[in-house]
């Protein structure tokens, strides 16, 4: 068991290593000039010179890349090239508001999704079954910014209940700051909540025609009680593979939300440094971005080892 | 049929079951008494396994039952019975173990605490801690070596036989009075099989169960059961004790079944005997035996190999043996052959474990042998057809077919080999691509021909092996298994190869079906004059179908000879505990009229 996650531990820390690479390349390496890009059109060749060695262009790409990731291991992601301040503590500020973000939206869809997929397979012959199939068919098919607009203007400009848009920090007003967090999570999630309902549906109803299930119902369990005791943990397994791959999907549609909902996360940081041409944060950014995604296929991935005993033994 | 008495365990009455379309049970009825121990056996498809369903009352939702279940003498109808007093009845009173050990069993959850769930559920043991324990007990009580600690397994830790004695330490938990077993050795080892029946027998005879067994295996009910009830298509057309029925059968079908399982009764061509009925079942009518089939004069004589085999073994420790060595030139020459898998895993810092699948083989084909290689799941079988088959590659040792080193040529040299050496396969739904006609199919290994000779060569091919033209533009899935199981052997011989390797080729067939498509391939052996490797974990099959077998143990041959010799004096231990492990119908009825 230890040397498995040992091994997944081993396999996260490359795909780091790898991603940061693959980061730096597509952003310093590209044709153009970073320290032209960063002044604009109109600076003179020797202020682009002079940019260039502040920025430590001049220096050989290996060098450039163990000099920017080293620094960064350490959570400095250098200096903006537009307000001349650190990208590390913007970062840093983004990133806890997109994590908290993601993370409810995950929980809601899932909240949305268990109970909704397992009832729309234990039902699938019912008319009831099929009707909210049909309902979770639809989710499906509309995007979270639709999702986003829809909600904000039935619940902000409608009926005037919550905030269209804007964060509050739960440090300075908890209350605030669920009133700002709830509408966003909700169009971020609705369309993972739907989109997993389907999974939850079919990986329910294989399991249901399961053997081990059968040899349940044999021992005298209900079906209901073989399929909550038997069924549901083998259920998650496809679904958990679904969910690890969402999570890409899930971060694309938060670079999205915030912008709909002027959330200052990772999405609206990025999108605005993309504006300013500010190249060493777009970088920053992108990584973590990466990172984040590669941590939470590691969560799932570990995961998977807690419910599978098949995938624990190492030989 | 017997009345219903009060010591009856379990009474069954007209039981139909069907959807709203069609009936697949027409009415049967028949009691078992407290303690009997009854085979219930049949072919696929003629309601064996429906019968146990709906005694358990676990009938998918399209289908309905109607007639009377009564358990113990008990007034409730099981058929009528509300789902919670079915609760109640399951797994306490009857109780089912399943075919599959592998999909039988949670595979997320501990084995012992699935036994002791069922403790749990009918609260036969006071608490959690109790029940793992009694769990612990009836895992030893089932013969599982280290019951601790096997009780702490996950399935996939465990083998197929210990997985069949973890699902009867569940279905024998609550002491049921009526225990049904699904074909419950059917996916097993033969010398893992005895083990099991023979345990199923002690344990219900030691506790006086009640005994259904569902088995398409006429041993299997000869060796645990004192009665047989015989099923067709949905009919129960035979009943009695089995030493009776095996010996002294009454019903056509129950003739011909018996006929067909028996691969020692051949007519005078040396052919088996092959189920031919009439669609409709009419229980109990008796008829006249089977016409025995007209020998014809001019019928070829059966081929005989010119070279015959050295009974030889290999000895403990002794040094590797070259079996069946033929002088000249043979049609396979495989010398120290070995093949090494590296196991998925290991440690981060150790190398993963080596498995040998193959170890130090060397053996000799001759031109018109029929080989035949016996062994037993992981024995290496499968990796030896492989390799002779250019599929997979030797680790070491040297292999020729028809003159050329097959282990060290480049796929494009081996266009030749591939027409001269064509394989059948075991499983011929999954052997045949689903989407291609049954002409394209046999017509795909046909190079350089136009389409008018293809389709008169196809025409022919299935002319042979017993398929009217009219099936080449249907696709494999509208065939039953024993017919697919032509079209591959059509498609195989349709390039007239040299050498045919079959791999279990009739072992997913019932045995008319089987004998049927037995005979078809040892026509055509003769008449191709083909050389036949034929693996097979079934001595019977082999020993039908070839002069010469191979027993392979462990990824070694333990012995190898004339087959006749090697099953009447086997010199290998392990031989003869394969021989002992399947005993001839006659053996059978020996034993159970004595």
């Amino acid at each position: 068991m230890a040397l498995v996650v040992l091994r997944r531990i081993g396999v996260f820390a490359t795909t780091v290593v790898v991603a940061s690479i693959v980061t730096f390349l597509m952003l310093s390496i590209l044709p153009g000039n970073a320290a032209r890009i960063a002044l604009g059109v109109q600076a003179t060749e020797a202020d682009v010179a002079e940019q260039a060695t502040a920025m430590g262009l001049d220096r050989p790409a290996v060098v450039r890349y163990l000099d920017w990731f080293g620094h960064v291991l350490v959570g400095d992601f250098g200096t903006s090239t537009v307000s001349r301040q650190a990208i590390g503590p913007d970062i840093a500020d983004a990133l806890g508001i997109t994590v908290i973000l993601v993370l409810t939206s995950v929980v809601l869809a899932l909240l949305f999704a268990i109970p909704f997929g397992i009832l729309t397979a234990v039902r699938h012959r019912k008319p009831d079954g099929v009707i909210l199939s049909g309902i979770s068919q639809i989710g499906v098919a509309v995007p979270g910014f639709l999702a986003g607009m829809l909600l904000v203007t039935v619940f902000a400009v409608t009926l005037r209940w919550l905030p269209a848009g804007g964060w509050v920090d739960p440090g300075d007003d908890f209350g605030g700051f669920l009133e700002h967090l709830i509408l966003p999570a909700i169009a971020l999630g609705s369309v993972q909540g739907a989109v997993l309902s389907r999974y939850v549906r079919s990986s329910v109803l294989e399991v249901m025609r399961e053997d081990f299930i059968r040899t349940a119902r044999a021992k005298g369990l209900g079906a209901g009680r073989a399929l909550f005791r038997h069924g549901l943990r083998n259920a998650a397994v496809p679904v958990m593979t679904v969910l690890g791959l969402q999570i890409a999907t899930l971060l694309v549609g938060a670079v999205v939300i915030e912008r709909v909902f002027s959330i200052p996360g990772l999405g609206s940081l990025l999108l605005d440094k993309v504006a300013l041409r500010d190249l060493p944060a777009v970088q920053g950014i992108v990584l973590v971005l990466v990172v984040f995604v590669l941590v939470l296929n590691f969560l799932v991935d570990l995961a998977f080892t807690l419910i599978d005993p098949r995938l624990r033994s190492a030989s | 049929m017997t009345s219903i008495t009060p010591t009856s365990t379990l009474s069954v009455r007209d039981l139909r079951v069907g959807s709203p379309f069609v009936e697949l049970l027409h009415g049967i009825s028949f009691d078992i008494a407290a303690g009997e121990r009854v085979g219930l056996i049949g072919e696929s498809g003629s309601g064996k396994s429906l019968t146990a369903i709906s005694v358990m009352g676990l009938l998918p939702e399209t289908l309905r039952a109607t007639g009377t279940v009564r358990l113990n003498g008990l007034d409730t109808d099981l058929l009528t019975a509300a789902e919670r007093r079915l609760n109640q009845l399951r797994g306490s009173t009857m109780a089912m173990v399943f075919q599959e050990p592998m999909t039988a069993l949670n595979p997320l959850m501990r084995v012992g605490a699935q036994v002791a769930e069922i403790m749990m559920v009918h609260r036969t043991e006071k608490g959690r801690r109790q029940a793992r324990e009694r769990a612990v007990d009836l895992l030893a009580q089932v013969k599982l070596p280290n019951p601790t600690e096997a009780a702490l397994a996950f399935p996939h830790q465990l083998s197929g036989g210990q997985r069949q004695r973890v699902m009867l330490a569940m279905a024998m938990a609550n002491d049921p009075q009526l225990l049904l077993c699904d074909e419950p050795t059917t996916a097993l080892d033969v010398t893992v099989q005895a083990g099991v029946l023979k345990l199923i027998g002690n344990l219900v005879a030691d506790r006086g169960t009640a005994l259904m067994l569902i088995t398409h295996d006429i041993a299997v009910v000869a060796e645990v059961c004192q009665r047989v009830l015989v099923m067709y298509q949905g009919n129960i057309v035979e009943d009695g004790p089995v030493g009776r029925v095996l010996t002294a059968p009454q019903h056509p079908y129950t003739k011909n079944l018996i006929a067909a399982s028996d691969l020692s009764w051949v007519d005078d061509r040396g052919r088996l005997h092959t189920v031919s009925m009439p669609v409709v079942a009419t229980p109990f009518v008796p008829a006249a035996a089977a016409a025995p089939r007209r020998v014809e004069a001019d019928a070829p004589p059966p081929m005989l190999p010119a070279h015959r085999a050295a009974h030889q073994r290999l000895e403990p420790g002794g040094p590797p043996v070259i079996f069946n060595e033929v002088a000249g030139a043979p049609v396979i020459r495989v010398r120290d052959l070995s093949r090494q898998y590296r196991r998925r895993g290991g440690g981060l810092f150790s190398p993963a474990p080596i498995v040998h699948g193959l170890r130090d083989v060397s053996f000799d084909v001759a031109e018109g042998q029929r080989f035949g290689v016996v062994g037993e799941s992981g024995s290496g079988k499968s990796t030896l057809m492989r390799i002779l088959c250019a599929l997979d590659q030797p680790s070491s040792g040297t292999i020729d077919v028809l003159g050329q080193r097959i282990d060290i040529a480049a796929e494009r040299q081996l266009r030749d080999f591939r027409s001269q050496v064509q394989i059948v396969f075991q499983d011929p739904m999954g052997s045949l691509d689903p989407r291609m006609t049954v002409r394209d199919i046999v017509a795909e290994p046909l190079r350089h021909v136009s389409r008018a000779e293809a389709r008169a060569r196809v025409e022919a091919q299935l002319a042979a092996v017993g398929l009217d033209a009219d099936v080449m533009d249907r696709h494999p899935h509208q065939f039953s298994g024993g017919q697919r199981q032509r079209i591959s052997i059509a498609r195989a011989l349709i390039t007239r190869p040299r050498v045919l390797v079959a791999d279990e080729a009739v072992s997913a067939l019932d045995v008319s079906v089987r004998a049927q498509v037995l005979n078809v391939l040892a026509d055509l052996v003769d008449e191709y004059q083909l050389t036949l490797v034929f693996v097979s974990h079934d001595l019977g099959v082999i020993r039908h179908l070839c002069d010469t077998v191979a027993v392979i143990s462990d990824g070694r041959i333990v012995e190898c000879g004339p087959t006749d010799n090697v099953y009447d004096h086997p010199l290998h231990p392990y031989t003869r505990q394969l021989v002992s492990a399947t005993p001839s119908l006659d053996e059978l009825a020996r034993r159970v009229t004595a």
